[in-house]
């Protein structure tokens, strides 16, 4: 990228600091609407580590929201005389540790896989994630899980939950960006661009594949955590979901697709857009979703930024 | 020592012999071409050499290490590099960012990386092209780049398919300028070309493979006159 | 003895259904090279349909099925040609996301429309049924197959008999050869489309009248489709019925002898499987490479 490095670090320190103190100024609504775009956010870009750099579209990264989710619920459950500073990061890291351990197994027949296949199989693994969370009665997702609340007194839960989809926010760009940034990253590239080319110059492809789906599971997995907390209360759907899977896939699509801010840009202009524009009309959020993402491959398949920004994107 | 030595190799395809006995040896620093009529087997040769195809007998040795029968990627690990015809660009990268993961993911050190994507530009004579798109390059230009990429592996040895097929003079006159450039900066070439002239005048020497045979094997001036080559090409008076 | 003769039986039965689900999937796969994600939504069209028909009208379920594939095989030409084809002109995978974002479109309608809640055909012989040896055979359950069967060789004597047929198969094999011939791929392809979305909803009515159905069951049939055609091989109805009956088969040992949750656990690990191992299907592919 040409342009001035430190500028854009300067900015987006300036975006964190206005972004942390949001909710001093925001009123209630807008503070739920920023939870919901930073959550997306972060949901977008763990996707797109896989997705985006990888060139592995997975259809149903959902399943790690689940997934991280109800271990998380179900750990802490269990040690529930802890106090919150303690529960939060047990069910963080029961959560990721979940995440990290499934998707390290999945990973080596799923990644096998190319192209639309692996999009299905993805999407397969939603769906049973969904199905044995809901019938088998060990993991309550009939039933549903109850999340301890976590807010320090006097804090308002809404902007404390705020602040946490911000740090995870935050996290998941900071990564993102080290990886785009290193060797890792350049081959991840380059296996989205031609895999077989790529392992013919020394790209550890497979290796590499694994440790990016490893990393976008395990990222998901932590928003999720954090989403579930918020909730409070959690059944199947509330995390197994088909609209969440295709809006990861639109934050990216939306604001450009393999590029490092794309799932940010995209996750704020769709959630502005369901939220904000179409706030009231809930029932037909799944509508609007759909008919974003009609319209967008009817009429701009590089997203916002390939239209904003035809020279190509450099790594 | 030769760099590149195959011994006795032979190829079957369910009864065609595309590569039958093959020996020759590859010395360092050089540009050998390897010539013949349609058919002969020159592009089964480089599939051999590279590990794509396993050979039905004898041995492929680099830097007299045996490497028949290892993976792909494992031979371009030891430093063999391979240029396609049908040129594979990452085609949204940009052509600094194509030639730099050949850098980042051969042999060059980790410090090195920035330094060996500008050289291997610079001898493909694409420096200038760095920041397009690959998407953006002619056919003559996204040849240039495969070899670029392929270099700035650090590879020892360049095997080049057909480098100028399809290409007008003036770039196929580039493209045998970059081949001498990669030889003088100590990459030993092998191509495989169609293109009499050019291999005439660039290569150190010719191997010549007529219907999987090796029927020739010396300097361009003395191949070129050999009775069994032109016999090869042009066929015996008799057979009119 | 009886038990396992029973659940076999059982498979049997949901498997010729599940083939005739699968079939518009398996078509459009082969012929257009488009997984259409919309497949589950296009189905459950066919079973709301014929809900409101047989209310209305107070006629039996299987009644409906003309009126119903003819509904959808309208539906189905105008919304090839008019959006997907747009779609696929672009890249493969935009197909595949044009379709789910459809897929969620009319998911939420159907929602607003008829409720969340699980809806059931009911037809007038519902509780009868019948013994052959030791195996009970539900009377909806047959005449569901039986309608299973009898569409599924229409289509098979359409795509191998009629002028029609051929030509949507040679479009399949060799598209740019057909286009040389004179054929109007894009019409062959709306056409493709619409049979299958007809096909969709039959197997829609059928479905209707043997499970209760839900707008939010749109995946699943999707997935079943999916999996049905990777065991089958994809373009044919006889690797359809393959396929629907091996997972038929499947499902229903899986709920017997491992657990009701199961199912379609088995069912997916299966998929991986075979797209690890045989990702042409057991019968291979019926036009050409599915990759």
């Amino acid at each position: 990228m040409k342009r001035n490095p430190k500028l854009i670090a300067a900015v987006v320190a300036l975006a964190v600091v206005l972004l942390a103190a949001g909710p001093t100024f925001l009123p209630p609504f807008y503070v739920r609407v920023g939870q919901l775009m930073l959550y997306s956010a972060g949901l977008g870009l763990a996707w797109a580590i896989l997705g985006g750099f990888a060139g592995y579209a997975s259809f149903g990264h959902s399943a790690f929201i689940g997934i991280g989710a109800f271990t998380a619920g179900l750990v802490e459950s269990q040690y529930s005389t802890l106090p919150p500073p303690l529960l939060l990061p047990l069910g963080l890291a029961a959560g990721a540790l979940s995440c990290a351990i499934l998707s390290a197994v999945i990973a080596y027949p799923i990644l096998r896989l190319r192209g639309t296949f692996f999009a299905i199989a993805m999407l397969g693994v939603s769906h049973v994630g969904a199905e044995v969370t809901n019938n088998i009665d060990f993991f309550q997702g009939a039933m549903g899980l109850n999340f301890p609340p976590l807010a320090p007194a006097g804090m308002d839960p809404a902007s404390f939950f705020y602040e946490l989809f911000l740090a995870g926010a935050l996290l998941t760009l900071l990564i993102s960006w080290l990886i785009r940034r290193s060797r890792f990253g350049a081959g991840l590239l380059s296996i989205r661009e031609d895999e077989d080319t790529a392992r013919m110059l020394g790209v550890p492809t497979e290796r590499y594949k694994r440790v990016a789906f490893v990393v976008s599971a395990v990222l998901t997995g932590l928003m999720g955590v954090i989403y579930a907390h918020s909730l409070g209360y959690i059944t199947t759907d509330s995390v197994y979901r088909d609209d969440t899977n295709l809006s990861l896939i639109v934050y990216s699509l939306l604001g450009g697709m393999g590029t490092l801010f794309g799932p940010v840009i995209g996750a704020g202009l769709l959630v502005f857009i369901t939220q904000v524009i179409l706030g009231r009309l809930l029932d037909f959020h799944l509508f609007a979703t759909g008919l974003l993402l009609v319209l967008l491959i009817l009429m701009a398949p590089g997203g916002v930024n390939g239209l904003l920004n035809r020279k190509r994107r450099s790594a | 020592m030769s760099l590149l030595e195959v011994r006795s190799l032979s190829k079957n395809f369910r009864g065609l012999a595309a590569i039958s006995d093959v020996t020759f040896a590859i010395a360092e620093g050089t540009i050998t071409s390897i010539i013949g009529p349609n058919g002969a087997g020159k592009s089964t040769m480089f599939n051999l050499i590279t590990g794509y195809l396993a050979p039905t007998a004898g041995e492929v040795r680099f830097k007299e290490r045996r490497i028949t029968g290892l993976a792909t990627n494992r031979i371009a690990e030891l430093g063999i590099a391979r240029a396609f015809q049908i040129a594979r660009p990452f085609r949204d990268l940009s052509v600094f960012d194509n030639v730099r993961i050949g850098a980042l993911f051969g042999k060059a050190g980790p410090r090195d990386v920035e330094a060996t994507t500008w050289r291997a530009m610079e001898l493909a004579s694409i420096a200038p092209l760095a920041e397009l798109p690959a998407s953006a390059l002619t056919v003559g230009q996204l040849r240039h780049l495969e070899v670029a990429r392929a270099i700035a592996t650090r590879a020892d040895l360049l095997l080049a398919d057909e480098p100028c097929a399809g290409l007008n003079p003036t770039e196929t006159a580039a493209m045998i300028d970059v081949l001498r450039q990669v030889r003088s900066n100590g990459v030993t070439v092998v191509l495989v070309e169609h293109d009499m002239p050019s291999v005439m005048e660039v290569s150190d020497r010719l191997l010549v493979l007529d219907a999987g045979r090796l029927i020739a094997d010396g300097p361009p001036s003395v191949v070129a006159n050999d009775p069994k080559v032109i016999a090869a090409y042009l066929g015996t008076p008799d057979a009119a | 003895m009886d038990l396992i003769a029973q659940t076999l039986a059982d498979g049997l039965v949901l498997g010729g259904i599940y083939a005739l689900a699968a079939v518009g999937f398996s078509l459009i796969f082969g012929v257009l090279h488009v997984i259409n994600l919309s497949h589950g939504i296009l189905v459950l069209l066919g079973a709301y349909l014929a809900l409101i028909l047989s209310d209305a009208l107070h006629i039996d379920p299987l009644l409906c099925i003309p009126p119903v594939m003819v509904a959808l095989f309208c539906i189905g030409y105008v919304y090839q040609r008019l959006l997907i084809q747009r779609a696929v002109d672009r890249a493969s995978v935009n197909s595949m996301l044009l379709t789910f974002g459809v897929a969620l479109m009319l998911q939420n309608v159907m929602i607003w429309l008829f409720s969340p809640d699980m809806k059931n055909i009911t037809p007038s012989y519902a509780f009868n049924s019948f013994k052959i040896g030791p195996v009970n055979f539900d009377a909806v359950r047959v005449s569901a197959l039986i309608a299973s069967l009898i569409l599924l060789s229409v289509l098979a004597a359409f795509l191998r008999y009629s002028s029609m047929g051929r030509v949507i198969r040679a479009t399949a094999q060799q598209t740019m050869a057909a286009r040389l011939c004179g054929v109007n791929v894009r019409h062959v392809y709306a056409l493709t489309f619409a049979v299958s979305a007809a096909f969709a909803g039959a197997a829609g009515i059928v479905i209707g009248i043997i499970l209760p159905f839900s707008p939010n069951d749109e995946g699943t049939w999707t997935l079943n489709a999916f999996v049905v055609v990777v065991l089958g091989g994809v373009g044919s109805p006889a690797g359809a019925l393959i396929g629907g009956l091996l997972l038929g088969l499947v499902s229903t040992l899986t709920a017997q002898y491992i657990g009701p949750a199961f199912p379609n656990v088995t069912m997916f690990l299966l998929l991986v499987l075979l797209l690890l191992v045989r990702p042409q299907g057991l019968l291979g592919n019926a036009f050409s490479a599915s990759r």
